[in-house]
Protein backbone atom coordinates (compact mmCIF):
# COMPACT_ATOMS: atom_id res chain seq x y z
CA UNK A 1 0.00 0.00 0.00
CA UNK A 2 1.29 3.21 -0.92
CA UNK A 3 2.24 5.93 1.78
CA UNK A 4 0.49 9.33 1.38
CA UNK A 5 3.99 11.68 0.60
CA UNK A 6 4.50 14.40 2.60
CA UNK A 7 5.66 17.23 0.54
CA UNK A 8 8.99 18.26 0.71
CA UNK A 9 9.03 20.98 2.30
CA UNK A 10 7.41 21.75 5.54
CA UNK A 11 3.83 22.93 4.98
CA UNK A 12 4.31 25.21 8.43
CA UNK A 13 6.36 27.56 9.23
CA UNK A 14 6.31 30.32 11.40
CA UNK A 15 8.50 32.53 9.19
CA UNK A 16 5.91 32.25 6.40
CA UNK A 17 3.23 33.18 8.51
CA UNK A 18 5.41 36.61 8.84
CA UNK A 19 5.61 36.53 5.35
CA UNK A 20 2.09 35.45 4.25
CA UNK A 21 1.34 38.82 5.96
CA UNK A 22 3.78 40.63 4.50
CA UNK A 23 2.44 40.15 1.43
CA UNK A 24 -1.07 40.44 2.21
CA UNK A 25 -0.97 43.78 3.48
CA UNK A 26 1.68 44.86 0.75
CA UNK A 27 -0.80 43.67 -1.80
CA UNK A 28 -3.79 45.16 -0.30
CA UNK A 29 -1.82 48.88 -0.57
CA UNK A 30 -1.33 48.50 -3.71
CA UNK A 31 -4.42 46.92 -5.05
CA UNK A 32 -6.18 50.11 -3.11
CA UNK A 33 -3.20 52.39 -4.38
CA UNK A 34 -4.14 51.16 -8.26
CA UNK A 35 -7.86 51.35 -7.69
CA UNK A 36 -7.80 55.19 -6.32
CA UNK A 37 -5.36 56.10 -9.06
CA UNK A 38 -7.98 54.94 -11.36
CA UNK A 39 -10.77 56.97 -9.71
CA UNK A 40 -8.34 59.43 -9.92
CA UNK A 41 -8.46 59.46 -13.54
CA UNK A 42 -11.97 59.15 -14.07
CA UNK A 43 -12.94 62.05 -11.46
CA UNK A 44 -9.48 64.36 -13.10
CA UNK A 45 -11.15 63.25 -16.37
CA UNK A 46 -15.21 64.40 -15.54
CA UNK A 47 -14.35 67.03 -13.73
CA UNK A 48 -11.84 68.06 -16.48
CA UNK A 49 -14.94 67.81 -19.07
CA UNK A 50 -17.38 69.34 -16.82
CA UNK A 51 -15.49 72.70 -15.94
CA UNK A 52 -14.51 73.43 -19.79
CA UNK A 53 -18.23 72.14 -20.91
CA UNK A 54 -19.71 74.78 -18.60
CA UNK A 55 -20.89 78.10 -19.98
CA UNK A 56 -22.61 80.70 -18.19
CA UNK A 57 -24.79 83.81 -20.43
CA UNK A 58 -25.13 86.91 -18.18
CA UNK A 59 -28.36 88.44 -20.15
CA UNK A 60 -29.15 92.26 -18.74
CA UNK A 61 -32.41 94.03 -19.80
CA UNK A 62 -33.82 91.32 -21.18
CA UNK A 63 -37.61 89.44 -20.31
CA UNK A 64 -37.64 86.17 -19.22
CA UNK A 65 -39.72 84.99 -22.74
CA UNK A 66 -36.78 86.33 -24.81
CA UNK A 67 -34.43 84.77 -22.81
CA UNK A 68 -35.97 81.56 -22.57
CA UNK A 69 -36.10 81.79 -26.56
CA UNK A 70 -32.74 82.71 -26.46
CA UNK A 71 -32.05 79.46 -24.71
CA UNK A 72 -33.75 77.65 -26.62
CA UNK A 73 -31.80 78.39 -30.03
CA UNK A 74 -28.84 77.45 -27.70
CA UNK A 75 -30.32 74.30 -27.20
CA UNK A 76 -30.17 73.41 -30.28
CA UNK A 77 -26.80 73.98 -31.46
CA UNK A 78 -25.06 70.90 -31.98
CA UNK A 79 -22.26 71.89 -29.63
CA UNK A 80 -24.51 71.86 -26.86
CA UNK A 81 -26.60 69.08 -24.64
CA UNK A 82 -28.46 71.39 -22.67
CA UNK A 83 -29.21 75.21 -22.41
CA UNK A 84 -31.79 76.77 -19.88
CA UNK A 85 -32.21 80.16 -17.83
CA UNK A 86 -32.16 79.61 -13.76
CA UNK A 87 -34.57 80.79 -11.94
CA UNK A 88 -35.10 83.64 -9.72
CA UNK A 89 -34.71 80.95 -6.52
CA UNK A 90 -31.73 79.51 -8.38
CA UNK A 91 -30.31 82.91 -8.98
CA UNK A 92 -30.94 83.98 -5.30
CA UNK A 93 -28.88 80.33 -3.98
CA UNK A 94 -25.86 81.17 -5.88
CA UNK A 95 -25.98 84.36 -4.49
CA UNK A 96 -26.67 83.15 -1.12
CA UNK A 97 -22.73 82.63 0.31
CA UNK A 98 -22.24 86.43 -0.76
CA UNK A 99 -25.19 88.15 0.86
CA UNK A 100 -26.44 85.46 3.51
CA UNK A 101 -29.64 83.34 3.67
CA UNK A 102 -32.75 85.77 2.57
CA UNK A 103 -30.48 88.59 2.21
CA UNK A 104 -31.24 89.75 -1.16
CA UNK A 105 -33.31 92.67 -1.05
CA UNK A 106 -36.99 92.15 -3.21
CA UNK A 107 -36.09 94.96 -5.67
CA UNK A 108 -33.00 94.46 -6.66
CA UNK A 109 -32.57 93.35 -10.21
CA UNK A 110 -31.44 90.20 -11.05
CA UNK A 111 -29.82 89.38 -14.34
CA UNK A 112 -31.05 86.45 -15.96
CA UNK A 113 -28.63 83.69 -16.35
CA UNK A 114 -28.50 81.43 -18.84
CA UNK A 115 -26.31 77.92 -18.10
CA UNK A 116 -24.94 76.14 -21.16
CA UNK A 117 -23.25 72.35 -21.04
CA UNK A 118 -21.35 71.83 -24.32
CA UNK A 119 -19.51 69.13 -25.52
CA UNK A 120 -15.99 70.91 -25.21
CA UNK A 121 -14.77 67.65 -27.24
CA UNK A 122 -16.69 68.92 -30.73
CA UNK A 123 -15.66 72.80 -30.32
CA UNK A 124 -16.30 76.26 -28.44
CA UNK A 125 -19.95 77.28 -29.46
CA UNK A 126 -19.52 80.71 -27.96
CA UNK A 127 -19.56 82.62 -31.07
CA UNK A 128 -22.86 80.74 -31.69
CA UNK A 129 -24.36 81.65 -28.22
CA UNK A 130 -22.93 85.20 -29.03
CA UNK A 131 -24.67 85.52 -32.62
CA UNK A 132 -28.14 84.12 -31.28
CA UNK A 133 -27.98 86.53 -28.34
CA UNK A 134 -27.24 89.09 -30.76
CA UNK A 135 -30.48 87.51 -33.42
CA UNK A 136 -33.35 88.06 -30.72
CA UNK A 137 -31.57 91.22 -29.27
CA UNK A 138 -30.36 90.69 -26.10
CA UNK A 139 -27.00 92.28 -24.27
CA UNK A 140 -25.65 89.57 -22.91
CA UNK A 141 -22.03 88.34 -22.13
CA UNK A 142 -20.76 85.36 -22.75
CA UNK A 143 -18.59 83.24 -19.78
CA UNK A 144 -17.11 80.64 -20.90
CA UNK A 145 -14.09 78.13 -19.00
CA UNK A 146 -11.86 78.03 -21.81
CA UNK A 147 -9.90 81.08 -20.89
CA UNK A 148 -8.55 78.85 -17.36
CA UNK A 149 -9.15 75.49 -18.85
CA UNK A 150 -5.83 75.20 -20.08
CA UNK A 151 -4.63 75.33 -16.20
CA UNK A 152 -7.56 73.02 -15.11
CA UNK A 153 -6.28 70.66 -18.18
CA UNK A 154 -2.13 70.93 -16.65
CA UNK A 155 -3.51 70.97 -12.82
CA UNK A 156 -5.25 67.50 -13.46
CA UNK A 157 -1.92 66.38 -15.72
CA UNK A 158 -0.02 67.00 -12.40
CA UNK A 159 -2.66 65.19 -10.35
CA UNK A 160 -2.67 62.35 -12.57
CA UNK A 161 0.81 62.26 -12.91
CA UNK A 162 1.41 62.27 -8.93
CA UNK A 163 -0.98 59.26 -8.73
CA UNK A 164 0.70 57.51 -11.45
CA UNK A 165 3.58 57.77 -9.78
CA UNK A 166 2.55 56.65 -6.08
CA UNK A 167 0.92 53.55 -7.51
CA UNK A 168 4.22 52.76 -9.32
CA UNK A 169 6.36 53.31 -6.33
CA UNK A 170 4.39 51.33 -4.37
CA UNK A 171 4.36 48.57 -6.49
CA UNK A 172 7.92 48.28 -7.01
CA UNK A 173 8.18 48.69 -3.26
CA UNK A 174 5.79 45.35 -2.74
CA UNK A 175 7.74 43.69 -5.27
CA UNK A 176 11.25 44.53 -3.94
CA UNK A 177 10.06 43.82 -0.56
CA UNK A 178 8.33 40.50 -1.22
CA UNK A 179 11.15 39.28 -3.17
CA UNK A 180 13.35 40.48 -0.40
CA UNK A 181 10.93 38.79 2.01
CA UNK A 182 10.85 35.38 0.19
CA UNK A 183 14.89 35.74 -0.17
CA UNK A 184 15.18 35.76 3.63
CA UNK A 185 12.49 32.87 4.08
CA UNK A 186 14.34 31.11 1.77
CA UNK A 187 17.77 31.22 3.10
CA UNK A 188 16.46 29.91 6.42
CA UNK A 189 15.79 26.84 4.84
CA UNK A 190 19.26 26.23 3.26
CA UNK A 191 19.54 23.08 5.34
CA UNK A 192 17.27 21.55 2.96
CA UNK A 193 18.13 23.06 0.06
CA UNK A 194 21.29 21.00 1.07
CA UNK A 195 20.32 17.87 2.03
CA UNK A 196 18.04 17.92 -1.76
CA UNK A 197 21.38 18.21 -3.09
CA UNK A 198 23.53 15.92 -1.63
CA UNK A 199 21.22 13.62 -1.86
CA UNK A 200 21.82 13.85 -5.41
CA UNK A 201 18.84 16.39 -6.69
CA UNK A 202 19.16 18.48 -9.62
CA UNK A 203 19.42 22.34 -9.02
CA UNK A 204 16.14 22.30 -11.11
CA UNK A 205 13.92 19.75 -9.26
CA UNK A 206 15.11 21.72 -5.66
CA UNK A 207 14.04 25.40 -6.93
CA UNK A 208 10.87 23.98 -8.94
CA UNK A 209 10.21 23.10 -5.29
CA UNK A 210 10.50 26.16 -3.55
CA UNK A 211 9.24 28.46 -7.19
CA UNK A 212 5.89 26.11 -5.82
CA UNK A 213 5.73 26.33 -2.67
CA UNK A 214 6.40 30.75 -2.64
CA UNK A 215 4.55 30.69 -5.93
CA UNK A 216 1.51 29.61 -4.00
CA UNK A 217 2.12 31.13 -0.46
CA UNK A 218 2.32 34.75 -2.03
CA UNK A 219 -0.56 33.80 -4.35
CA UNK A 220 -2.80 33.72 -1.61
CA UNK A 221 -1.57 36.19 0.20
CA UNK A 222 -2.12 38.33 -2.36
CA UNK A 223 -5.25 37.46 -2.83
CA UNK A 224 -6.29 37.80 0.54
CA UNK A 225 -4.99 41.35 0.10
CA UNK A 226 -7.23 41.99 -2.93
CA UNK A 227 -9.72 40.66 -1.42
CA UNK A 228 -9.37 43.87 1.50
CA UNK A 229 -9.09 46.29 -0.85
CA UNK A 230 -12.38 44.99 -2.64
CA UNK A 231 -14.10 45.16 -0.07
CA UNK A 232 -13.14 48.32 1.51
CA UNK A 233 -13.85 50.29 -1.98
CA UNK A 234 -16.98 47.90 -2.17
CA UNK A 235 -17.42 49.81 1.37
CA UNK A 236 -16.40 53.45 -0.28
CA UNK A 237 -18.81 52.91 -3.35
CA UNK A 238 -21.81 51.52 -1.58
CA UNK A 239 -21.61 54.34 1.51
CA UNK A 240 -20.50 57.39 0.10
CA UNK A 241 -19.51 57.38 -3.61
CA UNK A 242 -23.22 58.06 -4.82
CA UNK A 243 -22.93 61.36 -3.65
CA UNK A 244 -22.96 63.87 -6.10
CA UNK A 245 -21.78 67.09 -3.75
CA UNK A 246 -18.96 69.01 -5.09
CA UNK A 247 -16.72 68.00 -2.24
CA UNK A 248 -17.36 64.23 -3.11
CA UNK A 249 -16.96 65.29 -7.17
CA UNK A 250 -12.88 66.41 -6.28
CA UNK A 251 -12.37 63.13 -4.51
CA UNK A 252 -11.26 60.09 -6.62
CA UNK A 253 -13.74 58.21 -8.05
CA UNK A 254 -13.74 54.61 -7.02
CA UNK A 255 -16.03 51.99 -8.71
CA UNK A 256 -16.17 48.55 -9.14
CA UNK A 257 -16.29 48.18 -13.06
CA UNK A 258 -14.19 45.35 -15.31
CA UNK A 259 -10.89 47.15 -15.25
CA UNK A 260 -11.14 47.53 -11.00
CA UNK A 261 -11.22 43.60 -11.45
CA UNK A 262 -8.83 42.83 -13.39
CA UNK A 263 -6.55 44.96 -11.01
CA UNK A 264 -7.72 43.10 -7.94
CA UNK A 265 -6.87 39.93 -10.13
CA UNK A 266 -3.34 40.84 -11.36
CA UNK A 267 -2.29 41.83 -7.56
CA UNK A 268 -2.14 38.48 -6.64
CA UNK A 269 -0.60 37.11 -9.87
CA UNK A 270 2.48 39.93 -9.64
CA UNK A 271 3.07 39.37 -6.48
CA UNK A 272 3.09 35.22 -6.52
CA UNK A 273 5.62 35.78 -9.87
CA UNK A 274 7.63 38.25 -7.42
CA UNK A 275 8.12 35.66 -4.97
CA UNK A 276 8.51 32.42 -7.46
CA UNK A 277 11.30 34.46 -9.37
CA UNK A 278 12.60 35.28 -5.98
CA UNK A 279 12.64 31.86 -4.86
CA UNK A 280 14.00 30.46 -7.87
CA UNK A 281 17.19 33.27 -8.09
CA UNK A 282 17.55 32.89 -4.72
CA UNK A 283 18.11 28.58 -4.66
CA UNK A 284 19.88 28.76 -7.44
CA UNK A 285 22.66 31.94 -6.25
CA UNK A 286 22.37 29.72 -3.22
CA UNK A 287 23.55 27.14 -5.09
CA UNK A 288 26.08 28.17 -7.03
CA UNK A 289 27.99 28.70 -3.93
CA UNK A 290 28.38 24.48 -3.82
CA UNK A 291 29.98 22.84 -6.54
CA UNK B 1 16.58 7.50 -14.71
CA UNK B 2 20.19 6.72 -16.53
CA UNK B 3 23.46 6.78 -14.75
CA UNK B 4 26.50 7.78 -15.85
CA UNK B 5 28.93 5.09 -15.14
CA UNK B 6 32.05 5.51 -17.53
CA UNK B 7 33.22 2.30 -18.52
CA UNK B 8 37.03 3.27 -16.94
CA UNK B 9 37.18 -0.23 -14.76
CA UNK B 10 40.96 0.11 -13.92
CA UNK B 11 40.40 4.42 -12.70
CA UNK B 12 40.19 4.53 -9.29
CA UNK B 13 36.43 5.40 -7.03
CA UNK B 14 38.76 8.23 -6.12
CA UNK B 15 41.87 10.44 -6.73
CA UNK B 16 42.83 13.76 -5.36
CA UNK B 17 46.18 15.35 -6.63
CA UNK B 18 47.56 18.02 -5.01
CA UNK B 19 44.21 19.02 -3.54
CA UNK B 20 44.13 21.77 -0.99
CA UNK B 21 41.02 23.93 1.00
CA UNK B 22 40.88 27.38 2.41
CA UNK B 23 37.88 28.71 4.47
CA UNK B 24 37.95 32.49 4.70
CA UNK B 25 37.75 32.71 8.02
CA UNK B 26 40.40 29.75 9.29
CA UNK B 27 42.86 29.32 6.47
CA UNK B 28 44.18 26.42 4.85
CA UNK B 29 42.17 23.16 6.51
CA UNK B 30 43.77 20.64 3.89
CA UNK B 31 47.40 21.28 2.29
CA UNK B 32 48.80 19.07 -0.88
CA UNK B 33 46.37 15.67 -0.33
CA UNK B 34 47.19 12.80 -2.92
CA UNK B 35 44.59 10.33 -2.04
CA UNK B 36 44.23 7.69 -4.19
CA UNK B 37 40.93 5.06 -3.37
CA UNK B 38 40.52 2.24 -5.97
CA UNK B 39 37.11 0.49 -6.54
CA UNK B 40 36.13 -1.93 -4.00
CA UNK B 41 38.61 -0.45 -1.03
CA UNK B 42 37.86 0.12 2.48
CA UNK B 43 40.02 2.53 3.90
CA UNK B 44 39.25 4.30 7.32
CA UNK B 45 40.16 7.99 7.89
CA UNK B 46 41.26 9.22 11.07
CA UNK B 47 43.01 11.79 12.83
CA UNK B 48 42.46 14.54 16.07
CA UNK B 49 39.65 16.89 15.63
CA UNK B 50 40.01 19.71 13.68
CA UNK B 51 42.91 17.82 11.70
CA UNK B 52 40.28 18.29 8.67
CA UNK B 53 38.96 15.02 7.93
CA UNK B 54 35.18 16.50 7.88
CA UNK B 55 36.55 18.76 5.19
CA UNK B 56 38.10 16.04 3.22
CA UNK B 57 35.22 14.46 3.03
CA UNK B 58 33.18 17.25 2.31
CA UNK B 59 35.67 17.31 -0.60
CA UNK B 60 35.02 13.78 -1.77
CA UNK B 61 30.47 13.61 -1.84
CA UNK B 62 31.17 17.43 -3.44
CA UNK B 63 30.25 20.00 -1.07
CA UNK B 64 32.67 22.34 -1.98
CA UNK B 65 35.19 22.79 -4.74
CA UNK B 66 39.19 22.40 -3.67
CA UNK B 67 41.12 25.54 -3.62
CA UNK B 68 43.65 24.07 -5.44
CA UNK B 69 44.05 20.09 -6.80
CA UNK B 70 42.46 17.97 -9.00
CA UNK B 71 39.91 15.69 -7.77
CA UNK B 72 38.79 12.40 -9.85
CA UNK B 73 35.90 11.20 -9.13
CA UNK B 74 34.78 7.71 -11.31
CA UNK B 75 36.84 8.68 -13.60
CA UNK B 76 35.77 11.92 -14.21
CA UNK B 77 37.78 15.61 -13.64
CA UNK B 78 35.28 16.97 -11.53
CA UNK B 79 35.86 20.58 -12.15
CA UNK B 80 35.25 19.52 -15.80
CA UNK B 81 31.59 18.57 -15.21
CA UNK B 82 28.23 20.50 -15.87
CA UNK B 83 26.29 20.58 -13.09
CA UNK B 84 23.69 17.91 -14.37
CA UNK B 85 26.33 15.61 -14.14
CA UNK B 86 27.81 16.57 -10.64
CA UNK B 87 24.26 15.82 -9.65
CA UNK B 88 24.68 12.47 -11.32
CA UNK B 89 27.87 11.71 -9.62
CA UNK B 90 26.76 12.52 -6.30
CA UNK B 91 23.76 9.80 -6.99
CA UNK B 92 26.12 7.37 -6.80
CA UNK B 93 27.31 8.38 -3.43
CA UNK B 94 26.05 7.70 -0.26
CA UNK B 95 26.87 9.80 2.43
CA UNK B 96 25.94 9.51 6.69
CA UNK B 97 27.15 12.89 8.01
CA UNK B 98 27.96 13.28 11.31
CA UNK B 99 25.01 15.81 12.27
CA UNK B 100 23.08 13.07 10.47
CA UNK B 101 21.05 15.96 8.27
CA UNK B 102 17.60 14.21 7.93
CA UNK B 103 14.57 16.67 7.57
CA UNK B 104 12.62 16.73 10.52
CA UNK B 105 8.94 17.31 8.61
CA UNK B 106 9.46 13.70 7.07
CA UNK B 107 9.08 9.99 8.63
CA UNK B 108 11.80 7.84 9.12
CA UNK B 109 10.83 6.10 5.62
CA UNK B 110 10.45 9.05 3.73
CA UNK B 111 14.06 10.55 4.84
CA UNK B 112 15.64 6.69 3.57
CA UNK B 113 13.08 6.92 0.44
CA UNK B 114 14.64 11.17 -0.43
CA UNK B 115 17.44 10.00 -3.05
CA UNK B 116 15.27 7.45 -4.50
CA UNK B 117 12.44 10.32 -4.86
CA UNK B 118 14.84 13.35 -6.14
CA UNK B 119 15.60 11.31 -8.40
CA UNK B 120 12.21 10.48 -9.59
CA UNK B 121 11.55 7.15 -8.70
CA UNK B 122 7.64 6.09 -7.75
CA UNK B 123 7.17 5.04 -4.26
CA UNK B 124 5.78 1.90 -5.52
CA UNK B 125 8.93 1.04 -7.07
CA UNK B 126 11.36 1.65 -3.93
CA UNK B 127 8.61 0.64 -1.02
CA UNK B 128 9.65 -2.71 -0.14
CA UNK B 129 13.16 -1.59 -0.38
CA UNK B 130 13.14 0.71 2.16
CA UNK B 131 11.29 -0.72 4.64
CA UNK B 132 13.46 -3.65 4.14
CA UNK B 133 16.78 -1.48 4.36
CA UNK B 134 15.24 -0.21 7.81
CA UNK B 135 14.16 -3.19 9.37
CA UNK B 136 17.88 -4.46 8.94
CA UNK B 137 18.93 -1.45 10.58
CA UNK B 138 16.48 -2.27 13.78
CA UNK B 139 13.75 0.45 12.88
CA UNK B 140 11.01 -2.14 11.62
CA UNK B 141 9.14 -0.99 13.96
CA UNK B 142 9.57 2.64 13.33
CA UNK B 143 9.44 3.28 9.38
CA UNK B 144 6.44 5.15 9.75
CA UNK B 145 7.79 7.32 12.63
CA UNK B 146 8.44 11.04 12.81
CA UNK B 147 12.68 12.11 13.13
CA UNK B 148 12.49 14.42 16.56
CA UNK B 149 10.49 10.41 17.67
CA UNK B 150 13.74 9.09 17.51
CA UNK B 151 16.60 8.73 19.98
CA UNK B 152 20.01 10.41 18.33
CA UNK B 153 20.88 6.58 17.65
CA UNK B 154 17.48 5.75 15.80
CA UNK B 155 18.32 9.09 13.91
CA UNK B 156 21.99 7.69 12.66
CA UNK B 157 20.03 4.06 11.90
CA UNK B 158 17.88 6.59 9.42
CA UNK B 159 20.99 8.20 7.97
CA UNK B 160 22.94 5.22 7.08
CA UNK B 161 19.53 3.36 5.40
CA UNK B 162 19.52 6.52 3.74
CA UNK B 163 23.03 6.01 2.35
CA UNK B 164 22.48 2.96 1.35
CA UNK B 165 19.74 2.81 -0.81
CA UNK B 166 20.92 4.31 -3.46
CA UNK B 167 23.21 0.90 -3.63
CA UNK B 168 25.95 3.91 -3.95
CA UNK B 169 29.89 2.90 -5.61
CA UNK B 170 31.30 5.49 -2.78
CA UNK B 171 30.03 5.52 0.00
CA UNK B 172 31.14 8.28 2.41
CA UNK B 173 30.47 7.88 6.30
CA UNK B 174 31.49 10.51 9.04
CA UNK B 175 31.22 9.32 12.42
CA UNK B 176 28.82 6.74 11.37
CA UNK B 177 28.74 5.12 14.87
CA UNK B 178 28.81 8.07 17.33
CA UNK B 179 25.49 7.75 18.63
CA UNK B 180 25.14 4.19 18.67
CA UNK B 181 26.03 1.13 21.31
CA UNK B 182 29.06 -0.78 20.14
CA UNK B 183 26.68 -3.20 19.22
CA UNK B 184 24.65 -1.62 16.79
CA UNK B 185 28.51 -0.05 15.93
CA UNK B 186 29.59 -3.66 14.98
CA UNK B 187 26.91 -4.18 13.02
CA UNK B 188 26.64 -1.20 10.96
CA UNK B 189 30.41 -1.65 10.40
CA UNK B 190 29.68 -5.45 9.40
CA UNK B 191 27.31 -4.13 6.72
CA UNK B 192 29.96 -2.08 5.45
CA UNK B 193 32.23 -5.08 5.09
CA UNK B 194 29.43 -6.71 3.80
CA UNK B 195 28.23 -4.13 1.14
CA UNK B 196 32.41 -3.72 0.03
CA UNK B 197 32.87 -7.60 -0.36
CA UNK B 198 29.70 -8.63 -2.35
CA UNK B 199 28.60 -5.35 -4.21
CA UNK B 200 32.57 -3.88 -4.36
CA UNK B 201 30.95 -0.46 -3.27
CA UNK B 202 34.07 1.66 -2.19
CA UNK B 203 33.97 2.74 1.39
CA UNK B 204 35.78 5.44 3.66
CA UNK B 205 34.55 5.67 7.25
CA UNK B 206 36.03 8.81 9.20
CA UNK B 207 36.25 7.82 12.84
CA UNK B 208 37.64 8.15 16.43
CA UNK B 209 36.79 4.70 17.55
CA UNK B 210 40.47 2.76 17.42
CA UNK B 211 38.60 -0.60 18.83
CA UNK B 212 36.97 -0.74 15.87
CA UNK B 213 39.98 0.41 13.55
CA UNK B 214 41.78 -3.01 15.09
CA UNK B 215 38.82 -4.89 14.77
CA UNK B 216 38.63 -4.64 11.28
CA UNK B 217 42.05 -4.38 10.11
CA UNK B 218 41.61 -2.00 7.07
CA UNK B 219 43.93 0.16 5.98
CA UNK B 220 44.34 3.50 7.74
CA UNK B 221 44.58 6.78 6.62
CA UNK B 222 45.37 9.59 9.13
CA UNK B 223 45.25 13.19 9.08
CA UNK B 224 47.11 16.11 10.95
CA UNK B 225 46.67 19.81 10.53
CA UNK B 226 45.39 19.34 6.90
CA UNK B 227 48.58 16.79 6.13
CA UNK B 228 47.82 13.37 4.92
CA UNK B 229 50.61 11.84 7.01
CA UNK B 230 49.46 8.16 5.80
CA UNK B 231 48.29 7.73 1.93
CA UNK B 232 48.51 4.05 1.35
CA UNK B 233 47.46 2.72 -2.21
CA UNK B 234 45.55 0.06 -1.82
CA UNK B 235 42.43 -1.65 -2.84
CA UNK B 236 43.01 -3.88 -5.94
CA UNK B 237 43.34 -6.88 -3.63
CA UNK B 238 41.22 -5.22 -0.52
Amino acid sequence: MSRRETPLLPTTDAREAALFFVIGALCFLAALAALTTRGTYKAAEAWGAQIEGDITVVMRDTDRRTAEDAAERVGNLATVFEARILSREEVEALLEPSLGPGGMPDGLPVPMLMVVQADPSVGDPSPDIERILGEVGIDGDVAGNAGYADNVRGALGVLRLVALSIVALLSATAIAVIAFATHAALLARRDIVDVLHLSGAEDRYIAGLFERRFWVLALQAGLGGAVAALMITALIVFTGGGSNSVEIQLLPRLSLDFWDIVILLVTPIAAGLAARIAARLTVLASLKDTL
Amino acid sequence: MSRFRPDLSDEPSVRLDGVSLTYDRTGEVLSEIDLVLRQGSFTFLTGPSGAGKSSLLKLLYLAHAPTRGNIRLFGRQTFELKRKQLAAIRRRIGVVFQEFRLLDHLTAFENVALPLRVAGQKQDAYSNEVIDLLRWVGLGERVDAPIPSLSGGEQQRVAIARALINKPDLLIADEPTGNVDPEMARKILRLFAELNKRVGTTILIATHDLELLREFESPVLRLSNGLLVRDVEYGADA
